[in-house]
């Protein structure tokens, strides 16, 4: 392609833009809407996932071991795991400090009841593992069952469990919007440039007839397609940025236990998702409605 | 320079445009193309520029058979034919000259090309002045002589035109007749559908008369007459 096709292509699709005005403006602010949503849905799915990681990181891993494991193959295993790159560091807690644990925290009758008191101590040695920040969770657990001193594993799997529920909810729930909401920018985009096809059939009659391509007529739609996912992107990004501070910024008021940021260089992330997305969005559109050009461009209808 | 060899060209409506027409027109040669309306003059001139299909036969224009031609080699086609229709298919948003550039746009030529071809083709039809109008501020006449400039701005080998002055005063329709004849005169082939009858006894070319589709006249230095 060369140059003069190429800015024939921008010159012509800025007019054209210019020429079809509110009919364009409504491509570009459908295609930014839908992106804002679907940022929007991808945003609280990363910040969720984002604290999770958060809570997986800061979760204490406490590793039982088996009853018979004494206090030096304790040691060595501590030593062992404290290699893995997951892990931050590691406490050995032995059946005697359990034990004194316990009688600080709880009521005497009550561990007299069960069975434990100072002399008979069925308490188990015990590992409490400190996971590096940002450290995933699941393979580390994966790796600890493989050890054969470790009995069990205790790491609040029950409130992990909802979160990652919420989390794997929330990730189908973005993937059905994006689809949905793509598919919908789609059409809109698809029917506009249909619609500035129609408008402009009499020029496309003359290009066909000097000679021009397929390919060569559908240049400044999209052109046009594309400029419009652009710009519809960069203003879904600025308006989705604008409105995730502003909206940290207050969270952190009211719940500051709560509140995760997913930090910019993720917002960048999502922002070249979008940016991609409102690209895509614009060219295909454009190429779908141009795809039986040649049907719709003849001098004279068929037949006459 | 074109061939029809027992070219039919049946409508999805049943209707027979064109009925075993074979024809054949030498390099440089102006035709007249006569005949009733609904005798199949349009539907012949749409098959050289490949804008229709035979049904049944073969058209070659400059060596290639073009009926059987893929569709992505018929834009290549058309840049060495010009063509003017009767309604003048004029670009109301764009200038005389932007007009006329339209056809080197499309083949990507460079600037200067553009610009020192568009003045050409302008001058040749006596429209350089008015380079800077937009079509609405012509004259039939002049938008018609748009048309040519915009036709013949690539150098055609062919110049297909369907009934050219078929919108204009027998004086105009003069002057546009005179056009093609110089144009004609420089070597290009031009093949003409006309209503015209002075037109064509005054100029005694080569006519030939369509009626029902079928070819009833050709005839070198003819007149308009085909009853």
């Amino acid at each position: 392609m060369s140059m003069a096709n190429l800015s024939f292509f921008f010159s012509e699709a800025a007019v054209n833009l210019r020429r079809s005005g509110i009919t364009a403006m409504v491509t570009l602010f459908t295609i930014a809407i839908s992106l804002v949503l679907m940022g929007a849905f991808l945003l609280a799915t990363m910040n969720l996932e984002s604290f999770l990681q958060q809570m997986q990181a800061e979760a204490l891993v406490t590793a039982y071991l088996k009853p018979q494991v004494g206090l030096s193959d304790a040691k060595a295993l501590r030593l062992r795991l404290t290699s893995l790159e997951e892990i931050e560091n590691i406490e050995l807690i032995t059946p005697e400090q359990a034990a004194a644990e316990l009688f600080s925290s709880s009521d005497d009758q009550q561990l007299l009841q069960i069975g434990i008191t100072p002399d008979s101590n069925p308490l188990p040695a015990t590992l409490r593992i400190k996971v590096k920040p940002g450290m995933r969770l699941t393979p580390l657990l994966e790796r600890l069952k493989t050890e054969d001193e470790i009995d069990n594993i205790s790491y609040g799997e029950d409130l992990f469990r909802q979160f990652q529920g919420i989390s794997d909810l929330l990730w189908t729930a973005s993937l059905v919007i994006v689809i949905f909401l793509g598919l919908a920018s789609l059409f809109i985009v698809y029917n506009t440039v249909r619609l500035t096809f129609f408008m402009r059939r009499e020029e496309i009659v003359i290009m066909k007839l000097v000679g021009a391509t397929n390919w060569f007529v559908r240049g400044p739609f999209i052109v046009e397609g594309l400029i419009q996912g652009i710009t519809g992107a960069l203003i879904s990004i600025l308006f989705l940025f604008a409105s995730y501070r502003f909206i940290l910024a207050k969270l952190a008021l009211f719940t500051p236990f709560f509140v995760t940021d997913i930090g910019l260089d993720q917002f960048f992330k999502l922002a070249v998702k979008l940016f991609m997305m409102g690209t895509i969005l614009g060219i295909s559109g454009s190429l779908l409605s141009l795809r039986d050009i040649s049907r719709y461009s003849k001098s004279v209808p068929e037949g006459v | 320079m074109i061939q029809l060899q027992n070219v039919t060209r049946i409508f999805p409506n049943g209707v027979r445009a064109l009925d075993n027409v074979s024809l054949t027109i030498d390099p440089g040669d102006f035709v007249f193309l006569v005949g009733p309306s609904g005798a199949g003059k349009s539907t012949f001139l749409r098959m050289l520029f490949r804008e229709d299909l035979p049904t049944e036969g073969k058209v070659f224009v400059d060596g290639k058979e073009i009926s059987s031609m893929p569709e992505s080699r018929v834009p290549y086609l058309r840049r060495n034919l010009g063509i003017v229709l009767q309604d003048f298919q004029l670009l109301k948003t764009r200038t005389v000259a932007e007009n006329v550039a339209f056809g080197l746009r499309v083949i990507g030529a460079s600037s200067s090309i553009i610009s020192s071809r568009v003045q050409e083709a302008l001058e040749q039809v006596g429209l350089s002045h008015k380079r800077r109008m937009f079509p609405t501020e012509l004259s039939g006449g002049e938008q018609q002589r748009v048309c040519i400039a915009r036709a013949i701005v690539n150098n055609p080998l062919i110049l297909i035109t369907d009934e050219p002055t078929g919108n204009l005063d027998p004086i105009i329709s003069q002057e546009i007749m005179q056009l093609f004849l110089e144009i004609n005169s420089r070597g290009t082939t031009v093949i003409m559908a006309t209503h015209n009858h002075n037109l064509v006894n005054k100029l005694r070319k080569r006519v030939v008369a369509l009626v029902d589709g079928r070819i009833i006249k050709d005839e070198a230095g003819g007149t308009y007459a085909y009853e």
